[in-house]
């Protein structure tokens, strides 16, 4: 599909706006503009990647979504709630695995479980299906520490799907990881976004991630933090690796690099 | 400040050094005995300045096996360490964990922590033996004083190294503060707060010991004290001997605890619990 005769006929093909941002604004302190008027608009099953230098807000926009802090002025709704504090329908996943060393890797998927209510017999065949899900069958009665660091990630992408949230917060999921590591994880990734139909929101400084795994890019600048253009991404789904050495992905790169050369 | 005595490192080369430090130690009781029979000119004074190895081996064997009174005064001992290091390490994790739950109370109980820090806890022992009588409880209370510390700070500096990371994905579960502190500030300090019991037995023991020595009615304080007073020197330091013999294996159980208790920081610990908890859940590997 051409990337260049998208716009229109891309955004029909998503449910209802999921999450709306209108002139969203952020001011830590009294002088720190993290994020200033940012407009956004999110469909239900739509994969966004928000990308940027480090200071572009792309984390501060998150971390408002998710209700971890508070915005200084705008609207900011998800399903259509204003967004006040932590809901059951977002999951997080951040740049550390925060995975608990003293607890198997089924342990800490299960704990999302744990902390809503007792543990049934459900909820741990539930966590062996998230677990085969990201790849990790076998491996649930291992701990942390006797999995590699992309392993981690897994587990942790584990716990976020068995939250049963289909708002997926992303901070930087992969950022830690080699690049081998890397590939392969966004590769599943865009799989297991597309089985769970999950509205995903991922924080990434990395370019061709943010274009592979995204129906639409948000590009970020610093200083103030403020969403500087939003691009559309068509390739079809199941994506393969391959698209990144197309004409019509390097083309997106550019348009992105312009964007962020700009400021 | 915080302390941690964990030397995993230990336990491997102990065992190839082994021949070397006993030949040593050989060396020395060989010498010591040897200084003893031809190094002074009067057998009484060597005899109460470096009683014989050989003597002192003897004096075990009686106050073991044959008069068997070090039983009473061992037990004693332990009691008065253990009740002190409980109620000590009860006291002090609670007012950790009272402040790090509170900034109003950190403030206030700061200065009184200063204070005490800079008290030589010992020396309250002699006012402990006057208020409380030289039974049980004023050895108690002084080994809890001493006791005290190592629990207290180990609990607080575990609790207040907060992973902000961690404590997101908390909230973003929607977890409870009272969930968060238990299964993420309680649990990640445990390394250290188990560190701090160690410590704090320790100290107990030696603050039992000092309580002993002040006034008491029993104890290995008491008893090392008395075969002093005799010049007794050989029992004196056979009673020492057990103490440091005794004081080894309690530290040595301690150390076995928190070896087990931290279990994750092992690998083989670690492919052992794995494999326990896969049976325990039904799963074949």
């Amino acid at each position: 599909m051409a990337a260049t005769a998208k716009k229109k006929a891309k955004n029909s093909s998503f449910g209802q706006t999921v999450i709306d941002g209108k002139n969203v604004t952020k001011i830590f302190g009294e002088t720190v503009t993290a994020l200033e008027g940012a407009d956004f608009n999110i469909r239900a099953g739509e994969f966004i990647s928000l990308v940027g230098p480090s200071g572009c807000g792309k984390s501060t926009l998150l971390r408002l979504v998710a209700g971890l802090i508070e915005k200084t002025s705008g609207d900011l709704t998800v399903n259509n709630e204003v967004v006040t504090k932590p809901r059951t329908d977002i999951g997080m996943m951040f740049q550390k695995a925060v995975l608990l060393d003293w607890r198997t890797a089924i342990e800490n998927v299960l704990l999302p479980s744990e902390i809503q209510h007792r543990i049934t017999q459900d909820d741990k065949n539930k966590a062996m299906a998230s677990l085969d899900l990201v790849g990790l069958k076998g491996f649930e009665f291992h701990f942390p520490k006797q999995l590699s660091g992309g392993m981690q990630q897994r587990v942790a992408l584990a716990r976020l799907i068995q939250t049963g949230a289909n708002i997926m917060l992303m901070d930087e999921p992969f950022g830690a990881l080699d690049e081998f590591t890397r590939e392969r994880l966004n590769i599943e990734l865009e799989r297991i976004v597309g089985e769970l139909k999950a509205t995903t929101l991922f924080v990434t400084h990395n370019i061709q991630e943010a274009i592979f795994l995204a129906d639409r890019v948000l590009v970020m600048t610093p200083r103030p933090g403020r969403i500087a253009k939003i691009i559309d991404v068509e390739f079809d789904r199941p994506r393969d690796i391959s698209i990144q050495t197309s004409r019509d992905f390097n083309i997106i790169v550019e348009e992105v690099r312009d964007t962020l050369g700009g400021h | 400040m915080s302390y941690s005595t964990t030397d995993q490192t230990k336990h491997i080369s102990i065992f190839k050094t082994l021949p070397f430090h006993l030949l040593i130690f050989a060396g020395l009781i060989f010498l010591w005995e040897m200084v003893n029979l031809y190094g002074f000119e009067d057998q009484i004074q060597a005899d109460m300045i470096a009683p014989r190895p050989t003597n002192i081996v003897l004096a075990m064997i009686d106050i073991f096996i044959i008069d068997q009174t070090v039983w009473k005064h061992l037990i004693s001992t332990f009691q008065k360490a253990l009740l002190g290091a409980s109620i000590g390490t009860a006291i002090g994790m609670g007012l950790a964990i009272s402040a790090t739950l509170s900034l109003t109370f950190r403030k206030y109980i700061k200065p009184w922590i200063i204070l005490m820090e800079a008290t030589p806890r010992i020396a309250v022992g002699p006012i402990f033996v006057a208020l409380l009588g030289f039974g049980l409880w004023a050895a108690v209370a002084l080994a809890a004083l001493v006791a005290f510390f190592g629990p207290f700070v180990n609990t607080f500096q575990g609790l207040m190294e907060i992973d902000e990371e961690a404590e997101e994905m908390f909230r973003s579960m929607g977890a409870s503060r009272f969930q968060t502190f238990w299964k993420l500030r309680f649990a990640s300090a445990m390394e250290l707060i188990s560190a701090g019991w160690k410590l704090a037995t320790a100290s107990a023991f030696g603050g039992a010991l000092v309580a002993e020595f002040i006034q008491a009615s029993e104890g290995m304080g008491v008893l090392i004290s008395q075969y002093v007073i005799m010049i007794t020197m050989d029992y004196a330091f056979a009673a020492l001997l057990s103490v440091t013999i005794f004081g080894f294996i309690l530290f040595k159980i301690m150390d076995f605890l928190d070896y087990r208790l931290i279990f994750w920081k092992n690998d083989l610990l670690l492919l052992k619990e794995s494999e326990k908890r896969r049976k325990k859940a039904g799963v074949v590997s």
